[in-house]
């Protein structure tokens, strides 16, 4: 579904990644961990299609497709879905609103009729159960006012509906209590299935014990320094970051 | 002279002559010898500094009173669908009777025309528009020129649920219009007016109006102000109010086309616990300019404002923004809020935004605020990446900026027929 083929990427001047190499087949959960600064944030990104971060080297291939030519909402359109680790707020523009074109866009794209008015709410507040949102939550403008836990069930809730191909799940459990990110994973979880695939970029164990990967990968310094499978996220947990030279020296368990 | 002062000279003379009652020339010969006075508005005057006048001053056009029988002949080409009773319609400054639509009003309310009064009626009704006429020189070239005006009464107690739709319409070129509305609302009444100020011509067109009202203590009257006016037309209009005791006071204008929009504002919270709320939003693209001197006066004690503009800016665009807010020795424990918020779309495009506040009272809360700038880059990179196009974003980006403004009509029919217009016909029923 996708592979990444020696990816180097700047921010400004400063080189960020500086090599990344990983492949990443439908069904499969990858969990992508590291410290602050490792890079993590520039990868899911750079796969998104933000402008902030410029490629300067290396290959990604999704579907067979050159990924890096695509503009930002054709990626979206061809089922990449990325949860941002900071969702923004867009006063003025519907929650529903947002869904209903996006799902839309999707579906036009993919040579599929418009869903009409009833059949989208039916749809989506058949979602929104799952992520035991409130409907009213729908008519409020996009994540406006919103506290951090309601605006990371949003992420899910836009993700659900949409039923992307490959999922980026940017620091989601960031800002969770206990209880939302029992939901938010609930969320997660329905959606794995063996057509699609998921990223998760973590800093923390905590995520993994309810969003189980299959894959765990260590990214440090811009590169993969260290894959392997669920039980490497556990070692982390148990000796930090400090062995791949985190210049922090910050431990992975959860505040 | 400029060609617009030649005609406009030309057009008092005539009327002149045909005044019978000589207590009304000398008020007309009044306002026209302040306007003079008052000298043509320059960029060298303050109030002016950066609103040209200079392609209003080539313009050569005729007042109504010069085609008058022609206005009063019906307007067969045009379309006021969608515009429901009760309404008034004035096409290039003349009333319309036959557009019009005002039977079914509440017994409360009273209209009566300028046309129809007697003098000692003309003489209270010019007495009461001459606060509005003093904020600007257009002002008193409206009292030398107007040609007909609509005098508003609200009973005590009265509340009309439907909208009152005024709707001006500029239909042939070349022409002028000065149409004045004076609007009284009793004790504890409520009214919402929705001002239509529409152009269906491609010709030049002036239309200059002036609005003078008066709110009894606690009444309440919202007022929505739309320009859509044509790439040519020139926009006048001042605004004068005054606030009694518990009255509300709602302005929302929006300036959405028009070559030139200047729209002179003055509130007055004269008795205590007045409320007022000013909203707007101005859009320009290339070559047109739109701008909002507004004052709002806080004389009494325990009064609130609250006043907040949008603009939207693009391509050769320019607009202006000049806020006073002043808040009287005695008018303490006043509450006064202030923003102006602006989009720059393009490098050619300018605002010159101006707060300017007066307080003379110490225990105030008073708050201003100023912004000018671009999209937000991570709202738009967030809509893309739900698969949004860049120029659908963008359009969405935009609307939602001043739909913000519309979302605070209180009127729920009223909010969702400017949420339209704003939206033009993106995500008509969907924005939340």
């Amino acid at each position: 579904m996708l592979s990444i083929r020696n990816l180097q990427a700047s921010v400004g001047d400063k080189p960020i990644l500086k090599g990344i190499n990983l492949d990443v087949k439908a069904g499969e959960v990858h969990a992508i961990m590291g410290p602050n600064g490792s890079g993590k944030s520039t990868l899911s990104n750079v796969l998104a299609g933000r402008e902030n971060a410029t490629v300067t080297g290396g290959s990604v291939t999704y579907q067979g497709k050159d990924l890096l030519a695509l503009a930002v909402e054709e990626r979206a359109r061809e089922g990449i879905f990325l949860a941002f680790q900071y969702p923004v707020e867009i006063p003025g523009v519907g929650n529903v609103y947002l869904l209903k074109a996006a799902l839309n866009a999707q579906r036009k794209h993919r040579g599929l009729p418009e869903l009409d008015a009833m059949d989208f709410l039916a749809l989506v507040k058949d979602k929104m159960k799952l992520m035991e949102m409130n409907e009213s939550m729908l008519y409020r403008a996009v994540n406006e006012g919103f506290s951090g836990g309601e605006k990371k069930r949003n992420e899910i809730l836009q993700m659900v509906v949409l039923e992307p191909s490959l999922a980026i799940l940017d620091e989601t459990d960031s800002g969770l209590d206990i209880d939302a990110l029992k939901v938010v994973s609930h969320g997660v979880n329905s959606l794995r299935s063996p057509d699609r695939a998921m990223i998760l970029v973590t800093h923390y164990q905590r995520l993994l014990d309810y969003i189980k990967p299959d894959f765990v990968h260590v990214l440090s310094d811009g590169r993969i320094q260290r894959s392997g499978g669920p039980e490497l996220a556990l070692e982390l947990e148990r000796e930090g970051y400090a062995w791949v030279g985190d210049a922090t020296n910050e431990g992975v368990v959860a505040p | 002279m400029n060609p617009f002062l030649t005609q406009c000279r030309a057009s008092f003379e005539a009327q002149a002559t045909l005044e019978t009652e000589v207590a009304e020339r000398g008020r007309r010969q009044a306002e026209w010898t302040r306007f003079e006075a008052l000298g043509w508005p320059t960029t060298r005057l303050e109030d002016w500094k950066y609103t040209t006048l200079s392609g209003l001053e080539k313009l050569s056009l005729q007042n109504s009173v010069e085609f008058v029988e022609e206005v009063k002949g019906g307007l067969p080409s045009l379309t006021l669908k969608g515009i429901p009773a009760p309404r008034l319609v004035f096409v290039d400054g003349a009333f319309q009777p036959d557009q019009s639509m005002i039977d079914g009003l509440p017994k409360g309310v009273h209209l009566r025309f300028w046309s129809d009064l007697d003098a000692p009626e003309r003489e209270q009704f010019v007495r009461k528009m001459a606060p509005a006429r003093a904020l600007t020189a257009f002002g008193a070239l409206n009292g030398a020129l107007f040609t007909e005006g609509v005098w508003i009464t609200v009973d005590a107690g009265c509340a009309l649920e439907a909208p009152l739709h005024l709707v001006k319409v500029s239909r042939t070129g070349q022409r002028m219009s000065h149409g004045a509305v004076l609007l009284e609302l009793g004790e504890n009444s409520e009214l919402t007016l929705r001002e239509h100020c529409e152009g269906s011509t491609d010709q030049p067109t002036h239309s200059n109006w002036a609005t003078a009202i008066e709110l009894a203590p606690r009444a309440r009257l919202t007022l929505v102000k739309v320009q859509q006016e044509g790439l040519l037309s020139y926009h006048t209009a001042a605004l004068h109010a005054l606030q009694r005791a518990g009255s509300r006071l709602q302005i929302f204008s929006f300036a959405l086309s028009g070559a030139l929009g200047r729209n002179d504002l003055t509130l007055r919270l004269i008795e205590p616990h007045a409320e007022c709320v000013l909203k707007g939003v101005y859009r320009v693209a290339d070559r047109s300019l739109q701008d909002f001197h507004t004052s709002i006066e806080h004389d009494s004690p325990h009064c609130t404002s609250d006043e907040c503009f949008k603009g939207v800016l693009e391509g050769t665009g320019k607009a202006v923004f000049n806020g006073r807010v002043r808040v009287a020795l005695d008018a303490q424990k006043t509450s006064s809020r202030q923003s102006n918020h602006n989009l720059l779309l393009s490098d050619k495009a300018e605002v010159n935004t101006k707060p300017q506040l007066e307080i003379f009272a110490d225990d105030v809360k008073c708050g201003h605020g100023t912004t000018v700038g671009q999209l937000d880059e991570e709202q738009w990179f967030y809509l893309r990446a739900r698969g949004i196009a860049a120029d659908l974003a963008r359009t969405l980006l935009i609307q939602a900026f001043t739909l913000e403004i519309a979302e605070a009509i209180p009127h729920v029919g009223v909010r969702e027929e400017v949420r339209r217009l704003l939206s033009g016909t993106v995500g008509e029923s969907d924005h939340a």
